[in-house]
């Protein structure tokens, strides 16, 4: 069918549907291609352009099948082409997107929309060496700009062209005839992205004398000298680093990093203790209120030159009553000499200060002093190398007696109630403690935390309303949701787990899943977003990051959690309805869960009629808030997870998550045993075994080794008929070197 | 406690550590809208002591600030923001605040020539305040009523950062004549230094960015949908 063509007003018209488009004015856009299309019904453009409308609208399919229709019509109409490419785009399908923007730009070369397009989707597939053909042209299309000469510097660079990359930008350089204004921040980012490049060419000498010479006024001081006192470090020009170090202390004397490189660049001994303490003494001196300097010698000092300055330090951090002064010291419990001092130096200091101020107490602060110090005892005997929980209630109590209302008193008693296995009266004794500071939403979330490992979530919730927004339609929950809570998404799933409600446990892990697919999809606008900022070297920083997004603990735990939810389902499939009472349920313990999961519905459901009723009586006018054309927020079609808990196929569901879990997190032992329990339900032996050989790898002693080696052992021996022989080979070669096997 | 820049890897710890403490809250993306725009400005405190229990061990954030600069400033004086700034309650005492927010300034006035620095703060958090006005030498502006979203009103804050620029100043004489070059350029910022032509031509009404809440980057940054023409 020939396509259409459109008079001289039509075609007006069909600019001004454009223009409406653009301008978010969605229905008056529509009304104007109706408007056209009711003289020229086939006009492939129009259709195009308002199925790109209905799918701002939200109607998506709708738009996806009118944008067919028109490329039927029209297949040489590189706007139809566009058109259905941003509709993949908007819908997240980019393989699809990419496609059609290459018609698109086959049939219209020098589009620099369609250009831009389809260069934003190969980099955010990190397709580089598209990316670098689609950066060339757009150079091409425009040199002027400084902006496409770096973006293609950043392609190669991506690419791992890195002599490339380098050479763009010094061609561009060279171009500019006016000396840029020393406040041009994007010149003076270009220079050091180009030192970036020519660092990590391993050419550190030629990087240090670019720094010096084309960087040295560059507007990140900060950069400049980090950048100096490592490449000087590294190049062994040790005098030199030594002072761009002590230039970065005196900048900020709370970074580690600088203490070590000014000791290596000194040339001290690891164990020369009088030396090294020299250095950290002269910065506590010269910077009294820096703990750095303090705290960091405690790390290699040894006898009696450790209990001289962890005594020092003490008595200050306990006059001061810093609350971290425990946590900022556990990690050296690994010395058993210092284990064994720091509880005896507090101890020490309570004594010394019972005899000198018995008198002198009045109305000092009693979260400082004798309260700080007892507060340390009570942590200590509180942490797992040195637990005595009867001693740490002991000291609890002391210092709570001494300081009533003290939250953070309270808090460790909570922790040690927990420790000692009471949880519901961790929970409670947690709630007490945000009871006495009610405007802290760190107390209300370690009182919320507490209440989820007592299984109590419909409390925690409601703990947690105390802080989230009001007026979000759904409560505490979609509040937390929208704002991505992880930790409580995490906990809460787990909470649910545990008591037995598959759905509410799985949907929980499913929108931590879904949330790490907005975090990667976040870095979509930033592609084009950083070339005008300028900004590169935090962009590549971005980039980086993003590849490895999942290897997060964040996500690493409730993929783990998920798959091992799926493996249970599996392993015993359900009775009952809707989800609920999934895990081992044997005896006495499936009624009891049984009942908590009834409950659970019951209260689920409730808090969902509540949710109901709550969005319906919001103001009329502040829900439709939401202008013409904005995208209408999707409804949940399974709140409480019913589908996902009735799923018949479990193991393929587990796949999502432990995917993710191998390729991020292959040194993760738990991902690697979870794997082999996947794997080898599905009778995938060779994935099986990699993943027991991984977790050998990376712990031979870890008690599941044994018996994962003499089951897969057992199930291939049994598989022998339907198993290929070489793979059985395989198998059974590298089984013979597993112990247990 | 090591006090440095912020990474992009920090971020979900900081989104973190941000809905642990505060009860004004963001989409990551919010965080990565910083991170890209003013990568100088934002830092963090890290517990680095802990050894890690898996090569994916992320340190743990125990403060961070989070800060910007006004991109379109009503009064058109460069100046930057403090959009979020948090310790851990069991990281109080330290002075960890006031050590971010003294990073912060001077990359502030170093990086992007701030004159001043803007924040606001709950009139009932007499800790923050005290921080603010009594050790960092913040003025109050103004009190905006009703800015936080539960109803509480807000103190608009600024520290005027004249004695940064003048140390800059200083040190930068004292680095010429050693150096016995000349300088080659002392204007102040002209044109679009520091700016986003494109955001300045968008026709686009103003989005006023509110602290007290999240809106998607796509809100506040630019427009993203491709033009089919």
């Amino acid at each position: 069918m020939a396509p259409q063509t459109l008079s001289t007003r039509e075609a007006n018209l069909f600019r001004t549907v454009i223009r409406y488009y653009e301008d978010k004015q969605y229905k008056r856009g529509l009304k104007a291609a109706e408007q056209i299309l009711k003289k020229n019904p086939k006009h492939a453009d129009t259709i195009s352009m308002k199925a790109l409308i209905l799918n701002a609208q939200g109607k998506t399919e709708e738009a996806f099948a009118l944008a067919k229709e028109a490329l039927t019509i029209d297949m040489k109409s590189y706007i139809c082409w566009h058109v259905y490419g941003i509709l993949y785009r908007t819908n997240k399908n980019f393989d699809e997107a990419i496609k059609a923007y290459k018609f698109a730009l086959k049939l219209e070369p020098d589009s620099h929309q369609i250009q831009r397009d389809l260069a934003v989707l190969q980099v955010q597939m990190r397709d580089y060496s598209g990316y670098v053909q689609s950066r060339f042209n757009m150079l091409k299309a425009r040199p002027q700009l400084r902006q496409n000469w770096t973006a293609l510097a950043i392609a190669y660079h991506l690419e791992g062209s890195l002599q490339q990359a380098e050479n763009i930008l010094t061609t561009y350089e060279k171009s500019i005839t006016s000396t840029p204004l020393k406040t041009d921040l994007e010149h003076s980012e270009a220079l050091l992205y180009k030192n970036s490049i020519i660092a990590e060419q391993g050419d550190i000498q030629r990087a240090l004398e670019h720094l010096d010479t084309d960087c040295k006024n560059c507007l990140d001081r900060l950069a400049v000298m980090e950048l100096r006192a490592r490449y000087l470090a590294e190049l062994g020009r040790k005098e030199e680093a030594a002072k761009a170090y002590r230039a970065l202390l005196d900048r900020n004397p709370e970074f580690s990093d600088y203490y070590k490189g000014l000791v290596a660049a000194l040339g001290i001994q690891e164990g020369d203790e009088e030396s090294l303490s020299a250095v950290y003494a002269e910065y506590a001196a010269k910077y009294p209120r820096s703990d750095a300097a303090k705290r960091l010698p405690l790390d290699f000092l040894s006898g009696e030159r450790f209990r001289a300055a962890a005594k020092a330090y003490l008595t200050l951090m306990f006059d001061k009553g810093v609350p971290s002064t425990f946590a900022n010291l556990k990690h050296l419990y690994s010395d058993p000499f210092k284990k064994e001092t720091l509880p005896a130096l507090a101890e020490e200091y309570l004594s010394e200060r019972d005899a000198s101020d018995t008198e002198a107490q009045g109305n000092s602060d009693s979260s400082k002093g004798k309260g700080a110090a007892l507060y340390f005892l009570a942590q200590h005997y509180n942490y797992y190398l040195s637990r005595d929980l009867a001693k740490a209630t002991e000291f609890v109590e002391k210092a709570i007696e001494l300081d009533p209302k003290n939250v953070d008193f309270h808090m460790t008693k909570a922790r040690i109630f927990k420790h000692q296995g009471d949880l519901a009266k961790a929970a409670e004794q947690m709630d007490h403690a945000r009871s006495l500071d009610t405007k802290d939403r760190y107390i209300n979330s370690k009182a919320a935390k507490y209440q989820l490992r007592n299984n109590e979530n419909e409390k925690a919730l409601a703990t947690l309303g105390l802080f989230t927004r009001a007026e979000t339609p759904g409560g505490p929950l979609a509040d937390l949701t929208d704002m991505q809570c992880i930790w409580f998404l995490t906990e809460d799933g787990e909470a649910w787990q545990r008591r037995g409600n598959v759905g509410l446990a799985l949907k929980r892990y499913h929108t931590i899943f879904n949330i790490f697919d907005v975090w990667q999809e976040d870095q979509f606008d930033f592609h084009s977003f950083s070339l005008r900022k300028g900004q590169i070297r935090a962009y590549i920083d971005l980039i980086r990051w993003e590849d490895r997004l999942r290897e997060h603990p964040f996500y690493s735990r409730a993929a783990l959690d998920a798959v091992n939810l799926y493996l249970q389902m599996y392993d015993k499939p359900k009775g009952g309805a809707n989800g609920v009472d999934g895990g081992e349920a044997n005896g006495e313990d499936a009624s009891e869960r049984k009942k908590a999961a009834k409950k659970a519905k019951k209260e689920a459901q409730k808090a969902e009629r509540e949710a109901a009723e709550k969005a319906a009586k919001q103001d009329p006018n502040k829900a439709q808030k939401s202008k013409d054309g904005e995208e209408p927020k999707k409804k949940d079609d399974d709140p409480n997870g019913a589908k996902l808990a009735a799923t018949t196929d479990p193991l393929g569901d587990a796949m999502k998550f432990l995917g993710h879990l191998l390729q991020f997190s292959p040194k993760n032992i738990e991902a690697q045993i979870a794997g082999f329990e996947v794997f080898i339900r599905r009778k995938k032996y060779l994935l099986a075994l990699r993943c027991l050989k991984a977790s050998i790898a990376l712990n031979k002693d870890h008690p599941k080794i044994p018996d994962q080696a003499a089951r897969l052992r057992r199930e291939v021996s049994g598989a022998l008929d339907s198993l290929p022989p070489k793979a059985k080979e395989v198998i059974e070669a590298e089984l013979a070197a597993v112990p247990g096997a | 406690m090591d006090i440095r820049l912020l990474r992009a890897s920090d971020i979900p710890l900081i989104q973190h550590a941000n809905l642990e403490n505060l009860p004004e809250n963001y989409f990551l993306k919010y965080y990565l809208y910083h991170a890209l725009s003013w990568p100088q400005l934002s830092y963090v405190a890290v517990d680095v002591s802990r050894p890690p229990k898996t090569p994916y061990d992320h340190p743990k954030i125990v403060g961070y600030v989070l800060a910007k600069m006004e991109e379109e400033p009503a009064d058109g004086v460069q100046h930057g923001h403090i959009t979020s700034l948090s310790v851990m309650r069991t990281h109080r005492r330290l002075g960890i605040a006031e050590k971010l927010m003294r990073q912060s300034q001077l990359a502030m006035v170093e990086t992007f020539g701030a004159h001043y620095v803007s924040l606001h703060v709950r009139v009932s958090n007499k800790a923050a305040i005290h921080l603010y006005r009594d050790t960092l030498g913040f003025k109050t502006e103004k009190t905006e009523s009703k800015y936080y979203a539960d109803g509480e009103d807000a103190y608009c804050m600024r520290l005027d950062l004249s004695f940064l620029r003048e140390q800059l100043r200083e040190a930068e004489e004292e680095q010429k004549e050693k150096n016995g070059t000349e300088g080659v350029d002392e204007g102040e910022p002209v044109g679009d230094v520091g700016r986003d032509p494109a955001a300045a031509k968008s026709s686009e009404p103003k989005i006023k960015v509110k602290v007290g809440r999240a809106l998607g980057v796509g809100d506040l940054v630019e427009k993203v949908e491709s033009k089919a023409s």
